[in-house]
């Protein structure tokens, strides 16, 4: 496959902000109408979405407790 | 004119409670900001130090807190300076090399590698493992990675991220938008190994 064929480039542009919840109230609107009417852009918002979540929950990674009392021990001493 | 000003030892006594007060809080926060920090550098060694160093530098300087403004993002502010400061950037800014597929072309990709088309976009994230992620997430550039980290990970809005890194709300979606697009171009090449 030599080319990708995007039919909706509006909704590369919206898509991120979407995601981010960082729209305006008309603008999710107008996002989510055409969400609404365009399965290709559904499909490949979820896509976006699940890949985040992904991302999120598999870069998560605990502290250890030992630095968290290390931590601790760079309070001031009272 | 009666002036009153509290006594020396009242002050001390006040700015010992406000202090100890921040210091609760920022510990209170200690997890999250590792989770940031984590991905920000490329080791949990690097990750811990820069955390001590961070948590030092904060308790030093308590004092240039505002109460009541986003504690998380200021912690975040000075461990982003310090891991700069620190030499870690030694990547330069990459090269704007187009990727002409799309933001996509991860999911194309893959799509285009199976037989079957994927109907389910689970399906798709399924086949990539935490390591696929943990080293394409490495692979992306310092100035893209530390916008993707703080708003993807560190779930920080765009104008918490601006202010963390001090850089303009449009460059943190500039940056974020290529970061992503980088970081799936580099999961794609994973997918479909």
């Amino acid at each position: 496959m030599s080319a990708y064929f995007d039919p909706c480039e509006k909704c590369e542009e919206v898509m991120q902000p979407y995601l981010d919840r960082a729209l305006d109230d008309a603008e999710r609107a107008q996002a989510e109408a055409h969400l609404a009417d365009c399965g290709y852009c559904r499909k490949r918002y979820r896509f976006e979405e699940s890949l985040r979540v992904f991302v999120r929950q598999v870069c998560a990674e605990e502290m250890a407790p030992e630095l968290k009392q290390k931590l601790a021990a760079l309070r001031t001493p009272l | 004119m009666s002036e009153t000003t509290p006594t020396e030892p009242q002050q001390l006594a006040t700015e010992a409670r406000d202090r100890v007060r921040f210091e609760e809080e920022a510990l209170e926060l200690a997890d999250q900001v590792y989770r940031v920090a984590r991905r920000l550098v490329g080791s949990r060694e690097e990750a811990e130090d820069l955390m001590q160093e961070t948590y030092a530098r904060a308790f030093r300087s308590w004092q240039s807190y505002t109460p009541g403004t986003n504690l998380r993002a200021w912690l975040l502010r000075i461990l982003t300076n310090l891991n700069i400061d620190r030499g870690r950037r030694k990547q330069r800014a990459p090269e704007m090399q187009p990727l002409e597929e799309g933001d996509y072309f991860l999911y194309n990709k893959i799509e285009e590698s199976s037989r079957e088309p994927i109907s389910e976009q689970d399906a798709v994230v399924e086949r990539l493992s935490q390591d696929d992620v943990v080293t394409a997430l490495s692979a992306v550039p310092h100035d893209f990675r530390d916008v993707l980290v703080l708003v993807d990970i560190g779930d920080f809005t765009y104008r918490d991220a601006a202010q963390i890194l001090d850089i303009p709300i449009g460059t943190v979606m500039s940056r974020l938008h290529r970061g992503r697009r980088i970081l799936k171009g580099e999961l794609a090449d994973k997918a479909v190994e």
